[in-house]
């Protein structure tokens, strides 16, 4: 259905530009991404795309790819109507995220990405205004940074402004979980604005203040802080601070030395229920292998566009169905096994996995302001096939969702599934139920059948592991 | 990100440089600066400018290192050494 462009609604905070997107039927349904640019925005732009660094940067997909629209575009006289002066088109990006759905390399990746492109800037005379992770999005297993407006030219004495920024945003949860362990994605998703350095420095008592980078990046900061509250509390108003002075040195000397910061920061992966899927699973031989062959059997049959593997574990199946579509959505509520399947994926430049750490019983929600400016989770893309194996036993029992109510989320998705069914005799569900009260009788293969039915077509079905479990080829009715 | 021998003995340094002027500086100075209202954003201009003075030190003293070290070694510089993966 042709329409006019709409404006993205988590794109507001910086008035310079705003990011529109539309969908037209004689573009093959594509979306378009365009953005509209306010007249000193474009000047900066037209500036910054004849820099070599940003040509560089851009051709080795570290940035967007991105064109100016002529005014003969119809999509851009829709925007420049609404006041923008120029519009600009970014190539899609395939599945958005954000930050507190990344692992701990996928944020470290991700700062090291933004430190380049700070350090490229400021060696060309440029700086970048922010430092969030929300300007960087993946393709594949790749961060791809997709602010562009960003780039401002740099007053030479300038300090750089996303110093506070990159720490609250990137530094702190990197820092939390390399030197205490801390479980940082609640965080990242709570602080949606960063973690401010005065909260991040309570977590740091006693020797552990000492570890790198620690005292300076958030002990100093945060001591800074406190101070300029505690005089501001009862204070008349403000003293103009000049923030002018600094020398190349002194910002590049930052940038630098937080790099180097970042590089050694390092996560141990655990050996978690499921970071060795691969070698602890139940299945013998066999019939991993027939699991195997029907996944890709139905995986196979159409090339399509999504897929999604939820409770992927470290990507056995994410890896089959990738053979056969675009873009294949891995997540799972495992920590360190999503580390393990992301570290894999990094090396294999022909990848098309997306990992994603999240609670599959508590999904990412629609957040910030007015609860749009982050999407939740199963309201960006719906997939065409979801990948459902052995994960129905979990919700059911770990985290006491119904199967209906399960089965009514999946169908929502308007996707086809594959299913895996977990009977009451396999072992791991004999695991599950040894030490709870509740048995949850309702858990069975028939009432399971006769609830799937009512909202899917089953397709195909094979028993697997002697009958202890089932896998289904769904289709929604 | 490779990163040679020498180029690890000079963020050692740089990060014990760092370490102790940051606890000098929060823990004796620090009480003398005289800070008028400010919000805890603008705190950071004065965080940038002391980290950037040390930064800039140790900025320096790895710019004359790797000169001198090229000069007698022919060796590769800083920024040809780091692929930045």
């Amino acid at each position: 259905m042709d329409q006019r462009p709409e404006v993205n609604a988590g794109s507001f905070r910086d008035p310079e530009n705003q990011v529109y997107e539309v969908t037209r039927a004689a573009g093959g349904g594509k979306t378009r991404i365009l953005r509209g640019l306010s007249q000193g925005a474009l000047a900066n732009y037209r500036l910054l795309s004849e820099e070599a660094f940003f040509q560089k940067a851009m051709d080795a997909g570290h940035i967007v790819q991105t064109s100016v629209l002529t005014a003969g575009d119809e999509d851009a006289n829709a925007i420049m109507m609404d006041g923008w002066a120029g519009v600009l088109e970014h190539e899609p990006i395939p599945f958005v995220t954000y930050p507190y759905e990344w692992t701990f390399s996928m944020l470290k990746d991700a700062a090291l990405l933004q430190l380049r492109l700070i350090e490229e800037s400021l060696k060309n005379g440029w700086t970048l205004k922010d430092a969030t992770p929300y300007n960087i999005q993946w393709i594949g297993p790749r961060p791809v940074f997709i602010d562009l407006v960003s780039f401002e030219p740099w007053e030479k004495g300038e300090p750089w402004v996303g110093y506070r920024q990159f720490c609250s945003m990137f530094l702190m949860p990197l820092m939390l979980r390399a030197h205490l362990g801390i479980d940082d994605l609640p965080l990242r998703r709570s602080y949606i604005d960063g973690i401010p350095p005065t909260e991040a420095a309570k977590f740091f008592a006693g020797i552990s203040r000492f570890k790198k980078g620690v005292l300076s990046h958030i002990i100093f900061p945060a001591n800074v802080e406190n101070a300029i509250a505690k005089r501001e509390r009862d204070d008349a108003p403000a003293r103009q601070r000049s923030s002018r002075g600094q020398s190349t040195a002194m910002v590049l000397g930052l940038v630098q030395s937080l790099t180097r910061l970042v590089h050694k920061l390092s996560a141990k992966i655990r050996h978690t229920d499921w970071s060795q899927y691969d070698k602890t699973h139940s299945y013998q031989e066999l019939d991993f292998d027939a699991k195997k062959a029907f996944v890709l059997k139905h995986a196979s049959t159409v090339q399509r566009e999504y897929v999604w593997d939820i409770g992927c574990n470290t990507g056995t199946f994410s890896r089959i169905a990738g053979e056969h579509c675009s873009r294949v959505i891995s997540v799972d509520g495992d920590h360190d096994a999503v580390e393990q399947l992301y570290l894999t994926e990094k090396e294999n430049p022909n990848s098309n996995i997306l990992p994603l750490v999240m609670n599959l019983a508590n999904l990412s929600p629609g957040q910030g302001w007015a609860g749009r400016e982050r999407q939740a989770f199963d309201q960006r893309k719906n997939p065409n096939l979801v990948l459902c194996l052995a994960l129905i036993h979990h919700v059911r029992m770990s985290a006491n969702i119904p199967n209906v109510l399960f089965l009514k989320w999946l169908r929502s998705l308007q996707s086809e599934i594959i299913l895996e069914f977990v009977n009451r005799e396999d072992e791991m569900v004999v695991k599950l139920l040894t030490n709870k009260k509740e048995q949850y009788e309702d858990y069975n293969l028939e009432q399971f059948i006769s609830e799937a039915e009512q909202f899917f077509t089953i397709v195909d079905r094979e028993p697997l592991k002697g009958g202890k479990r089932e896998i289904f080829y769904l289709k929604p009715r | 990100m490779k990163i040679t021998s020498m180029n690890n003995r000079a963020s050692w340094s740089d990060q014990l440089l760092l370490v102790i002027s940051v606890w000098l500086i929060s823990s004796l100075f620090f009480p003398r600066i005289a800070f008028a209202y400010v919000d805890p954003g603008s705190g950071s201009v004065i965080v940038t400018t002391i980290l950037g003075l040390i930064a800039a030190v140790s900025y320096t003293f790895r710019k004359y290192l790797y000169k001198i070290k090229r000069m007698m070694f022919g060796k590769k510089t800083e920024e040809q050494q780091n692929d930045h993966k």
